[in-house]
């Protein structure tokens, strides 16, 4: 739980603090300059639901509106750093109230959309590659916290193979 | 295209396997080498795809 809010958390409560740290500082790296490649503007959830053209099989909202913007499937994993995209999808672009955090994570209006992408260079899809690359890989980073390493027992074999002959 | 671009590609890479190889062990001596084996894979894999397309770029 604690690796997913902020990636290594959990190791780090467990003791692993290399370990955690660099979970931390190479995803949140990632997550972070993927986003400042994207001029801050590629992680969001867009309400699409109601339009008939994103949703022509007229599925509920929170799968339409995750089909139609399937990277925040995998920035959702990176926690914390990609709830205020939450928030503003809740309040700010299904209410349409203003947000406590401004305009941070907010779904850029389709005129900004058009425009990063005809005047940028490929840097703005190498942006949300980045943050879902991060987002992904804090899933594994989540079940280390939570069941231990994927290859400890051949680690601990490969560590001491006396012991492991004499049990 | 701006080919800066690919200088994104290393450093992907490393933490990509970095990240990765730190949850299949604990020990850093083992980490840092299953990071260097997953990091020469990659790229093998990646270097494989460019050769394809810019071989099919010759006869397209």
């Amino acid at each position: 739980m604690l690796s997913y809010l902020i990636p290594g958390l959990g190791q780090i409560y467990q003791g692993k603090i290399g370990k955690g740290l660099l979970f931390l500082v190479c995803l949140y790296g990632m997550f972070f300059y993927g986003m400042s490649l994207g001029s801050w503007k590629n992680v969001y959830l867009p309400d699409t639901a109601r339009d008939k053209n994103l949703n022509p099989w007229n599925l509920p909202a929170p799968l339409a509106n995750g089909y139609n913007r399937l990277h925040f499937a995998g920035q959702f994993w990176i926690g914390v750093a990609a709830w205020p995209a939450i928030y503003q999808y809740w309040t700010v672009d299904r209410e349409h109230k203003n947000g406590v955090v401004g305009s941070f994570e907010r779904t850029p209006s389709e005129e900004d959309l058009n425009r990063l992408q005809r005047e940028g260079d490929k840097s703005w899809d190498l942006g949300w590659v980045y943050t879902v690359i991060a987002g992904v890989l804090n899933i594994l980073v989540i079940y280390d916290a939570y069941a231990g390493p994927a290859l400890a027992e051949a680690e601990r074999m490969r560590l001491t193979p006396q012991e492991s002959t004499t049990a | 295209m701006n080919s800066s671009i690919y200088l994104h590609l290393p450093i992907m890479i490393a933490l990509i396997s970095l990240v990765y190889s730190a949850t299949r062990f604990d020990g850093w001596g083992n980490i840092l080498h299953e990071a260097f084996r997953w990091g020469l894979r990659m790229l093998g894999f990646l270097c494989g795809i460019a050769v394809v397309l810019y071989v099919l770029s010759l006869f397209i």
